[in-house]
């Protein structure tokens, strides 16, 4: 357990840890580039650099690659150190186009804030900047700016490390060296290739579908779980600020939709990373949406569709339940406690995985594309899904129930968030909100529990199913 | 509790009232003949064709005589090919203290040096607060406020949103008009 000072601080190292790893557990912030706490060192920024006491005076050194030793003396903001860094900064910025204006990454850019805290000055180079390829298509989700990029290689690391597509890769040198896909296109297939966007130091890796969306500091994110896979990834769903809203006739809709999803850090379920389709995130969750409540396929009230169900739920001899996999645990748990003891219940799988789509890796993404079957299943078992013939009432939650399955006789109560051709077939159908428009929980296959957050206000016809089972026992009005 | 008699405040400036005044009717009558005088005199020239009172029968007409750095209406600029000098980098926007412009933004990959342009370029004239600071924020010169104001009077207020296309379209005589950006300069000599 060697001890080492930094500045000025006595603090308690691992044996084997970087002075970079040391500090940043200690809370002493040293700034990095090219470093990534998952990813190996290559020490190519040289922006983390230390000062170091030693016989003959200070010496610095890059601190990622410095291990710690027992009485080390280091310094984080000594005047060699502060010149280092500036003259650092100044080779980093001798050909950045400073097109901060345009930039998608302006508002949460490291270069940018590192400018401003070591730097502050313009170019000191006196020959033209050298100009590369603004616009490169790397896949069809990633687009390249070569004069932004820094050339630290995190992206180029994180396909080989983590996401093992080897897609990336650099050719040429010096200020010519570029950022380039492997030809066989593996990188467009990498299924985790979004990553890179936000291990991007500056804006030179950037989004397809973010792409001059809006400003960063128009949006706020808002703490979700992916229901895209039963990993249950943590993520940051971003969406307008209310104090940006925006106005203009034609431009509301933007109010509410996810611009952009990124990876919510969290050890225990998914560290620092998402897949593509937790990317995605805006087109799954913004399907058509149900809105309207139906009998028998005409639309009706919600109250007089309650009404109805509460009639055929009090009226049925033998009734059956097929619960969602996608719902939170707070509306199985409120099925349970008002539904349960007189349904016997089944938990479905509500998506199978699309064609093309990768099924299962070691990595992340699991077989099974559901959030939450993990918690349905803790609440009504994990029973193989057979609906007996002589039932006379199922309630199907969620999609991705065959009706065939259901037996000719009985009468269905559907709920389902999205417009589907089977929505008009149950004898009351319920539009329900989905996990944007309410808090809740998911637990992932492992058993770890993750909170979703609300985002955006439900539509007026559309019903919780958590106020909604309460209401069809006959309990309450329901909403 | 014993009240304190009222006393009426004198000020400094209190009318000392003669017996004409005092007998009301007769100063009430002479005022009543300077209105009425002031009156038929500017009638008199309305219905003659001239123009009598100082009224300005807005919006049919306008002052001519705005300040030339009076902030009226926005203008937005072209590049030499009719293009927008906008970038879209919602500077303006952000530094709005009304927040009244929205820009929607585009991306055009064929033009290399200008990749960002607004696909709409709306503000809010029933909001705008005209201060200018989208004017100074502006890191291309491509919003500028014209001295003439805007057309404000609206039967609702979506009219009084105004776009990109009527914002460029609108090139007042009283713009500037610099050249920006310089025309390009040709090459001298041997070296570009």
């Amino acid at each position: 357990m060697p001890r080492l000072t930094i500045d000025g601080r006595e603090i308690e190292a691992k044996a084997g840890q970087t002075v970079m790893e040391a500090a940043r557990e200690h809370g002493i912030f040293i700034p990095y580039f090219c470093w990534h706490p998952q990813l190996s060192v290559p020490g190519n920024c040289r922006i983390c650099v230390v000062g170091v006491d030693d016989k003959g005076g200070e010496w610095v050194d890059i601190a990622c690659n410095m291990p710690v030793s027992e009485g080390m003396v280091v310094h984080t903001n000594s005047e060699k150190v502060r010149a280092r860094r500036k003259a650092t900064m100044q080779f980093i910025t001798l050909n950045h186009p400073v097109d901060c204006g345009i930039c998608d990454k302006a508002g949460e850019c490291t270069l940018q804030d590192y400018h401003y805290e070591y730097n502050g000055e313009r170019s000191v180079s006196v020959d033209a900047k050298v100009h590369a390829t603004k616009h490169h298509d790397l896949s069809e989700r990633i687009v390249l700016d070569n004069e932004r990029c820094i050339q630290c290689t995190r992206c180029v690391r994180f396909t080989r490390e983590v996401s093992k597509s080897n897609g990336l890769g650099m050719i040429s040198r010096a200020d010519h060296s570029l950022v380039r896909a492997a030809e066989d296109g593996s990188f467009g297939r990498d299924p985790y290739s979004d990553n890179v966007i936000d291990i991007c130091p500056v804006g030179a890796l950037l989004s397809r579908s973010f792409l001059h969306k809006a400003r960063v500091w128009y949006l706020k994110p808002t703490a979700s779980v992916c229901p895209g896979c039963s990993r249950g990834c943590t993520v940051n769903l971003w969406h307008r600020r209310p104090e940006w809203r925006l106005k203009a006739p034609g431009m509301r809709t933007a109010n509410e939709s996810i611009d952009r999803v990124t990876p919510l850090e969290n050890p225990a379920v998914n560290g620092p990373w998402i897949c593509n389709k937790g990317r995605d995130l805006a087109a799954l969750l913004g399907r058509a949406r149900a809105e309207v409540a139906m009998l028998k396929g005409r639309p009706a009230e919600l109250q007089g569709a309650i009404a109805r169900a509460r009639a055929l739920v009090a009226s049925a001899r033998r009734p059956v339940a097929v619960v969602s996999s996608w719902a939170s645990n707070e509306e199985l748990a409120a099925f349970k406690a008002s539904l349960g003891a007189r349904f016997a219940t089944f938990v479905k799988a509500d998506c199978q995985p699309e064609p093309g789509e990768v099924v299962e890796d070691a990595l992340l993404i699991r077989a099974d594309k559901n959030p939450n079957t993990a918690g349905a299943r803790a609440l009504f078992g994990d029973a193989p899904l057979a609906i007996p013939p002589d039932a006379d009432l199922v309630l199907v939650w969620g999609e991705g129930l065959d009706f065939g399955l259901i037996p000719p006789g009985a009468a269905i109560i559907h709920l389902n968030a999205w417009l589907a051709p089977e929505n008009g077939h149950a004898d009351v159908f319920f539009p329900v909100s989905i996990q944007t428009e309410r808090d809740g929980h998911y637990t992932n296959f492992a058993g770890v529990t993750s909170a979703f957050a609300k985002c955006f206000p439900k539509a007026a016809g559309v019903a919780d199913a958590a106020a909604l089972f309460p209401a069809l026992a006959g309990a309450g009005g329901g909403e | 509790m014993s009240r304190r008699p009222h006393v009426r405040k004198r000020y400094w400036n209190e009318p000392e009232m003669g017996l004409w005044e005092k007998a009301y009717l007769p100063e009430i009558l002479r005022g009543l003949f300077i209105t009425g005088g002031v009156f038929l005199r500017n009638m008199a020239k309305w219905m003659t064709g001239r123009k009598g009172a100082l009224t300005t029968y807005y919006p049919e007409e306008t002052r001519p005589d705005y300040a030339p750095a009076n902030r009226g209406k926005h203008v937005l600029t072209r590049r030499p090919d009719g293009s927008p000098q906008c970038i879209a980098c919602n500077m303006c926007a952000t530094v709005c203290p009304a927040k009244v412009i929205e820009i929607e933004a585009g991306f055009d990959p064929a033009d290399a040096a200008h990749p960002k342009f607004p696909v709409r370029f709306e503000i809010d004239y029933s909001r705008c607060v005209f201060c200018g600071l989208c004017v100074e924020a502006c890191p291309e010169d491509a919003i500028r406020m014209a001295k003439e104001v805007p057309d404000l009077p609206a039967a609702d207020r979506w009219t009084m949103w105004l776009g990109r296309e009527e914002l460029l379209a609108w090139q007042p005589q009283s713009d500037v008009a610099k050249p920006y950006p310089p025309a390009p300069k040709a090459p001298q000599g041997d070296r570009p």
